[in-house]
């Protein structure tokens, strides 16, 4: 990940009291093969929640093998050498835990809760796939079935799913952020175990990993553990840098889903800064400003005063490298998607020309604060939250300072960052045209 | 491995930490109004809710709907103050602020940081207590909740969940909520909403939950102050109905959707109530056969065979009645092996239960993460109604995992015995009909729904 922004250091910035007291129980280290491990001890229940980040995603594939991040995650379930076919959740609900792992265009990540006693057992398991997982040809042909069924769900038969696959096609020519994290069904049938073993090989070293524990644990015991079942696992190459030559829009870009329905929708879309950049946490402030709770302006203007859509949606992900601002409209049905679009930019254009004032920018501060203690209130949240902020901005402490790095925030830097990312030139647009006569 | 194959270990004690939970102090108010206070947490944050058993199943005839419509317009215009005004002050300190109503109850939910939590206080008072139901409010909400509606047939998922619990109910008031909405919603009054209001909501019936960053004197002060007038109402709410079991059983609804690929499945059929003695034995039985991630249902239909992404089975109990559902999908050429496979396996539980290793991994499997299930302020607020709605035994959650951890495999057997399916079920299929029907033929009689009729 690039290391361009300078940062404020973690030690000057004043936490309140609640986040400090997470800030202060967190142990760092780093094994000698590169592993990063993080402890977060609080014994408030008994039981821990572990999370193993791996630095790939759809990001790091290439055409032919898209989704083999996701096909591959999956098949981290499927047996090692320790623990073969079907032991790994077998093992682990016996001993009172559970897991499940999820990819996204930049990360793999996999996660147990657990009952506090079960420590050991899931560091073994965890490690195990780490250092020798299998990929037996039986297992991958059945794997690749259930991926392929996840697809019909999540894309194929679902209007959503449908938008956001061709939204990404459009913002993005030359960056893999163009196809989506499932993969294109055709590559999903194509990925061979050579192609998966190589995958493994290059991105599952535990110089690619980070491990957050959280929960109830000794720390000088789970760091021992850590230290016995990871320590003899071998560093790999450095992955490969992934290249971002996404070049520049210079044009509204526009596409249209035909599809049964019974409403027109939208989905509008900018590429924004990447997730390190100041101008992500403005563009954070912009998105609470506009979407979140009643008040928002969307809402308000858009869905109880013009009455223009039934809901409003707006989606900022952070990425590695510059992502998608997303705007969803559902429209009632009859309901005309120029006009809602007209509305949603007489609202962007306001905000570019006005900026926020004092007090919506304060609710948007307040609101993210709450977001963020919300986020920290179970052990599973602590682990994800900080492991996340981990790898989106370097230090996980960046992710704790987050109330003071949005106070600095100020309606100027709105203005500036609506205008500069939000504009018509770099908008992209997914209509759902219905299909069934009615609307078309 | 080891650790799951050999009885011996299976069978060996479990020992689990203690649960530490917080002290759970109940007050009642003059007016009835029970408090219950749970002060817990190292996060400035607290949970409210305020329950009363008054939802849609109380609904009258022509009116389903109401309560759920209504109390969705609390919080749109109360106590002279817009909806612009009251959302702008909840908005402003990060707080959610709302009411809905499900089958049994109606809510009204607070979510803040603690130090706002008196102000937001006095706002769900004025909420609750006098809502405004302004004209041009209930006029927008009617809009956008019947274009809601009629965009929800777009989603496979929800179209099942609702053609399935339409079979399920037929006319029993659970099913209210799926049965002519439509033309409810159009047709109510302002007339309707304050009624609902007057008759159905009070403090005799009402419980305020507290749970989080708290001090219990300080907010029994302010809950006397905002609540403490709050008068009339009903003493108690009417019983509901019971149930005589899966109004279609025996037969195969599909609702067409000649586009998809794909068919959603799912299967009902008559459960337990709430607080059933069969509980226990029915949840440790219900996760060997379809709850955990290595139940049979996942095995047979997703790691065995690749026939889909998911499959799973639940209870779902309430106060008078409960359902069992199954519910997966697959390609619509895979429907029959799926569906095979899914009645197979509850047969084979049905006739021989699980065994011994499975019903221990189970328990563990509950045991071990019943702490986790409690760590939001929310997440407490409403397991401790739940023993409150329900009359559940006081030690209800200190005990949940000793009681777990008392199921035997042959208890398990027995519950699975008399309370799975035979051949009373429902099966509900969404996806392309003319594909399908011919296929499902087998399962009893059929027939075919358009999406538009479930509004």
């Amino acid at each position: 990940m690039p290391k361009a922004t300078p940062r404020t250091k973690a030690s000057t910035v004043k936490l309140p009291p609640a986040l400090e007291t997470i800030a202060r129980s967190v142990i760092e280290t780093k094994l000698p093969n590169g592993l990063k491990i993080r402890l977060v001890p609080n014994d408030s229940v008994p039981t821990c929640s572990y999370y193993t980040f791996f630095k790939v995603g759809a990001r790091n594939e290439r055409p032919g093998i898209t989704g083999i991040s996701h096909l591959f995650e999956h098949m981290m379930f499927n047996g090692a050498k320790k623990y073969g076919p079907g032991m790994f959740d077998k093992v682990l609900e016996s001993n009172g835990g559970t897991s499940n792992a999820y990819t996204s265009n930049d990360l793999t990540v996999y996660y147990e809760d657990f009952m506090a006693e079960a420590l050991e057992t899931v560091i073994d398991l965890e490690s195990d796939r780490m250092r020798s997982l299998a990929v037996t040809p039986k297992l991958l042909e059945s794997e690749r079935q259930v991926v392929m069924e996840e697809r019909r769900l999540r894309v194929d038969n679902e209007i959503a799913g449908m938008m956001d696959e061709e939204l990404g096609a459009l913002v993005y020519k030359a960056h893999p952020y163009r196809w989506p994290v499932i993969g294109w069904m055709r590559d999903i049938e194509n990925i061979s175990r050579e192609d998966c073993l190589e995958y493994f090989r290059t991105f599952y070293a535990p110089n690619n990993a980070t491990v957050y524990l959280a929960g109830d644990f000794d720390p000088k015991h789970a760091l021992a553990l850590l230290k016995k079942y990871y320590g003899s696992i071998k560093a790999g190459p450095p992955a490969p840098p992934v290249l971002d030559a996404e070049p520049e829009q210079k044009g509204e870009r526009r596409a249209d889903v035909h599809h049964p329905a019974q409403a027109h929708s939208l989905m509008i879309a900018w590429r924004g800064p990447k997730g390190d950049d100041r101008d992500t946490f403005v563009l954070d402030v912009v998105q609470y400003a506009l979407s979140v709770g009643q008040s928002s302006r969307l809402n308000k203007r858009l869905v109880y005063e013009l009455e223009v859509a039934v809901g409003v949606s707006v989606d900022w992900t952070w990425r590695f490298d510059p992502g998608t601002f997303t705007i969803g409209l559902e429209l009632k049905p009859g309901g005309r998607p120029a006009e809602a679009e007209a509305a949603l930019y007489a609202e962007l254009e306001r905000l570019a020309k006005d900026g926020i004032d004092a007090r919506e920018l304060e609710k948007a501060k307040n609101n993210l604060a709450a977001t963020l203690m919300r986020e920290l209130a179970t052990n599973s949240g602590r682990a994800h939250a900080l492991g996340t902020y981990e790898l989106m901005l370097g230090d996980w402490r960046r992710g704790l300072a987050l109330p003071s790095a949005y106070e600095s925030i100020t309606g100027e830097d709105v203005k500036r960052a609506v205008q500069k990312y939000l504009g018509k030139e770099r908008r992209n647009v997914v209509t759902l045209v219905p299909t069934n006569g009615a609307e078309a | 491995m080891k650790t799951t194959k050999t009885p011996a270990r299976a069978d060996a004690p479990l020992k689990l930490r203690p649960l530490h939970l917080p002290p759970h102090e109940k007050r009642k108010l003059g007016n009835g109004l029970m408090l219950h206070l749970v002060p817990r947490g190292a996060l400035p944050l607290v949970a409210v809710r305020l329950v009363m058993r008054g939802g849609s199943v109380w609904d009258p005839a022509g009116r389903a709907g109401v309560a759920d419509f209504a109390a969705r317009l609390f919080r749109r215009g109360a106590g002279g103050r817009t909806a612009d005004e009251l959302s702008e002050a909840i908005d402003f300190v990060g707080a959610a602020l709302g009411g809905y109503a499900n089958e049994e109850n109606v809510v009204v939910s607070l979510s803040c940081p603690s130090k706002h939590l008196e102000a937001m206080f006095e706002l769900m008072g004025q909420v609750l207590l006098s809502p405004d139901f302004p004209d041009n409010e209930i006029e927008l909400a009617r809009r956008r909740t019947l274009a809601q509606l009629q965009n929800e047939l777009d989603d496979p998922g929800a179209l099942a969940e609702r053609a399935w619990a339409r079979a399920m109910w037929g006319t029993h008031p659970y099913g209210h909520e799926t049965l002519g909405q439509k033309r409810s919603i159009a047709s109510l009054t302002r007339d309707d909403l304050i009624d609902f209001h007057r008759t159905r909501l009070g403090p005799m019936l009402g419980h305020l939950y507290v749970v989080g960053d708290i001090d219990v004197d300080r907010v029994t002060t302010v809950a006397e102050r905002i609540f403490g007038g709050w008068k009339g109402g009903p003493e108690f709410a009417p019983l509901v109905p019971d149930w005589a079991g899966p109004d279609r059983a025996g037969q195969v609804i599909i609702v067409d959707k000649p586009e998809q690929t794909q068919v959603q499945v799912r299967i009902g059929a008559e459960g337990v109530k709430r607080g059933h003695p069969d509980h226990f034995p029915l949840t440790v039985m219900n996760a060997v056969l379809g709850g955990g991630f290595t139940s049979r249902l996942i095995r047979e239909i997703r790691v065995k065979r690749g026939l889909s992404y998911g499959a799973s089975s639940s209870w779902d109990m309430m106060g008078a009645a409960g359902t069992f559902l199954l519910a997966s999908f697959t390609k619509t050429e895979s429907i029959n092996e799926l569906i095979d496979v899914a009645l197979g396996e509850v047969r084979k539980m049905r006739t021989k239960g699980p065994t011994v290793v499975e019903t221990e991994t189970m328990k563990r499997y509950i045991t071990g993460l019943y702490p986790a299930r409690l760590e939001t302020n929310e997440a407490l607020a409403g397991a401790v109604a739940d023993v409150q709605h329900y009359g559940l035994p006081e030690d209800w959650i200190s005990g949940y995992r000793d009681r777990v951890r008392a199921v035997t495999a042959r208890d398990a057997a027995v519950a699975a015995q008399k309370h799975l399916f035979d051949d009373k079920r429902v099966i509900v299929l969404v996806g392309n009909a003319s594909s399908l029907a011919p296929k499902v033929e087998r399962y009893g009689p059929v027939s075919v729904v358009k999406p538009a009729e479930l509004e």
